[in-house]
């Protein structure tokens, strides 16, 4: 078996009596999009920080492409991307400025590739970074990231502040270095975007990593929202007793539920009716959590 | 000028850099058009002989020939001005270099890369000697150009020797300053902190020309090996050249395992 790109051993940060994760025991495999999800202050970016080499552990170790994250910490740089969470990039340079210098110091880069990767996020490299709004600072923030082609890819919230359209974008830039043996581990707080573009998820919350999971099952698992507007009285108890839904109310012909795993049996009930809109609410992953829970004990 | 860390923290200070050197040079534009009149008022220099030992030995020794160009740049520059020009110089790009980033949060970005953190802090420590010898040099320019002006006669070699101490002692608390920022990575502490031990190292040298007990303990201030011998009239003390840059050298090094061990702060 090839040898894990990441791998925490223990893993425990405490910043002074603050926990910042806990006994992590993580694995990411070669080529595979790892999605770290977690609620505010779940401890993403303490691990991703520990991984940078950038705050040390409490106890434990972690080690990234077969090298302490710590001793061999320049090694493993040479070969990883990272957008950092809270991005601060230099204000008074240009982008193409700020994209030569981080090249330079890596020993050069292909200008080239720089170029198509500004292009493909439409980005304009000439502007001063200080006038750049939030989302051409995070195109600018994941551009830097790829600029050497790193074999790994560590992303810390990387499409906050871009719009739909350049997020599908990124995800289209995901999938593609994916398919050229790239590995990424991207955290994230949305469950819709992880769904999206990850293979394998692990769940952090409150420091510590409660599971991890295949997509797949986690969508089988997952508790979604959904809001049917329908053009007349519909039957409440019909949708009550389907399989998967939990809390449906009627209100003024709009039914609301929660519905865990497929949505089909719902769908095709509704489809009984004459459906003027549905909505599908994001839920929010505290409510995901104690959905997966009860949803794994029920199994 | 973006190829390494170096060049980019000298390319980052163009702007600021060109603004100090104005100001250097309106400075020696004004002392030298002040020294004639200076000359031309011998009381001035009875005024100083009468005046008690102790305000003497406070402003300096140098008061005493007040009216020599040396006697004038040493009371008028090199005691108390161009000390405080290169520590605020050197203080704020010290504490700036890691601290400072630290604080705008690009570090994360910086250290992100296959750099070793000592290199990041030497490279740092390196732009700060360079930029603060280039402001000295700025100094000794505008002085040799201004002075023959008003026929005030002083030797380039010994001013260059007076200014080289003077950048010394601007980079031993740049040094401290950037150490400061290294250990805690707060831009504040190490500004206050390196600022508070300038004046009381420069306050325990002139003190201790007066005061009894404190004979002796001025030989632990940065002050005395700076301005004791006097390299304006006498010419570089090469072991109080010495201690400064190996103190400086020192702090430096320190920085670095300083930085290499901690946290980089969010
Ligand atoms: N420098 C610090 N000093 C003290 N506590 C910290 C520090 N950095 C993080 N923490 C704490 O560690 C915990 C984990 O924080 P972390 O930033 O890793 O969370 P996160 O999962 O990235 O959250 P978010 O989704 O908000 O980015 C939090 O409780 C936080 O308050
Ligand atoms: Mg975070």
């Amino acid at each position: 078996m090839q040898e894990p790109v990441i791998r925490t051993e223990a893993l425990t940060k405490y910043y002074g009596r603050q926990r910042g994760v806990e006994d992590l025991d993580l694995e990411v495999k070669r080529g595979e999009v790892f999605g770290y999800l977690g609620p505010n202050g779940a401890g993403k970016t303490t691990t991703i920080r520990l991984l940078l080499d950038l705050i040390r552990p409490t106890r434990g170790r972690a080690e990234v492409l077969g090298m302490d994250a710590h001793a061999q910490g320049v090694a493993i740089r040479e070969r990883v991307g990272y957008l950092p969470g809270e991005l601060s990039l230099y204000d008074k340079m240009t982008g193409s400025e700020l994209l030569q210098y981080l090249g330079n110091l890596r020993g050069g880069v292909d200008r080239g590739y720089v170029a198509s990767l500004a292009e493909r996020l439409e980005c304009d490299l000439r502007q001063r970074i200080k006038t750049l709004s939030r989302g051409n600072k995070q195109k600018l923030g994941i551009i830097q990231a790829f600029i050497h082609r790193p074999e790994l890819v560590v992303l810390d919230e990387p499409t906050g502040g871009l719009d739909p359209l350049m997020q599908h974008e990124f995800h289209r830039m995901v999938r593609e270095l994916v398919a050229e043996g790239t590995t990424f581990f991207i955290s994230s707080h949305n469950l819709p975007e992880v769904e999206r573009i990850c293979d394998r998820v692990g769940i952090v919350r409150e420091g510590s990593l409660v599971a991890v999971d295949e997509i797949e099952s986690l969508k089988a698992k997952a508790l979604r929202k959904l809001e049917i507007h329908f053009a007349s009285p519909v039957p409440l108890t019909l949708f009550q007793e389907l399989p998967g839904v939990r809390d449906a109310r009627l209100e003024n012909n709009t039914l609301s539920c929660s519905v865990v795993g497929s949505m089909d049996a719902v769908i095709k009930t509704a489809a009984r009716f004459e459906v003027l809109n549905v909505v599908s609410p994001e839920v929010s992953l505290e409510e995901i959590f104690i959905e997966y829970y009860q949803g794994g004990s029920d199994a | 000028m973006l190829s390494n860390i170096f060049l980019k923290t000298l390319r980052d200070q163009r702007v600021s850099f060109t603004w100090w050197s104005l100001g250097v040079v309106a400075l020696c534009v004004f002392l030298v058009a002040y020294y004639p009149s200076v000359t031309r008022t011998p009381s001035l220099s009875e005024f100083f002989e009468e005046a008690p030992e102790w305000i003497k030995a406070f402003v300096g020794e140098s008061i005493e020939d007040y009216t020599s160009p040396a006697g004038y740049l040493n009371g008028e520059l090199f005691y108390m001005m161009a000390p405080l020009i290169f520590l605020i110089f050197a203080i704020a790009r010290g504490s700036a270099a890691i601290a400072g980033e630290e604080h705008d949060g690009t570090l994360d970005l910086l250290l992100a890369n296959p750099l070793p953190r000592w290199q990041v802090v030497l490279e740092k420590a390196a732009s700060l000697a360079v930029s603060t010898v280039a402001l000295g040099a700025v100094l000794w320019l505008s002085l040799i150009v201004a002075a023959p002006a008003v026929n005030m006669d002083i030797s380039h070699a010994r001013l260059a020797a007076a200014i080289l101490s003077c950048v010394l002692l601007g980079l031993v608390f740049g040094a401290f300053a950037l150490a400061l920022g290294c250990a805690t990575g707060k831009r504040g502490t190490a500004i206050g902190v390196a600022t508070a031990l300038a004046f009381a190292t420069f306050f325990l040298n002139s003190l201790a020309h007066v005061v009894g007990g404190l004979k002796g303990w001025n030989r632990l201030s940065p002050f005395y090996y700076y301005i004791e011998a006097e390299p304006l009239k006498y010419g570089l003390n090469g072991l109080h050249a010495l201690v400064l840059f190996s103190v400086a050298l020192l702090l430096v090094g320190l920085s670095s395992v300083f930085f290499a061990r901690r946290d980089v702060l969010v």
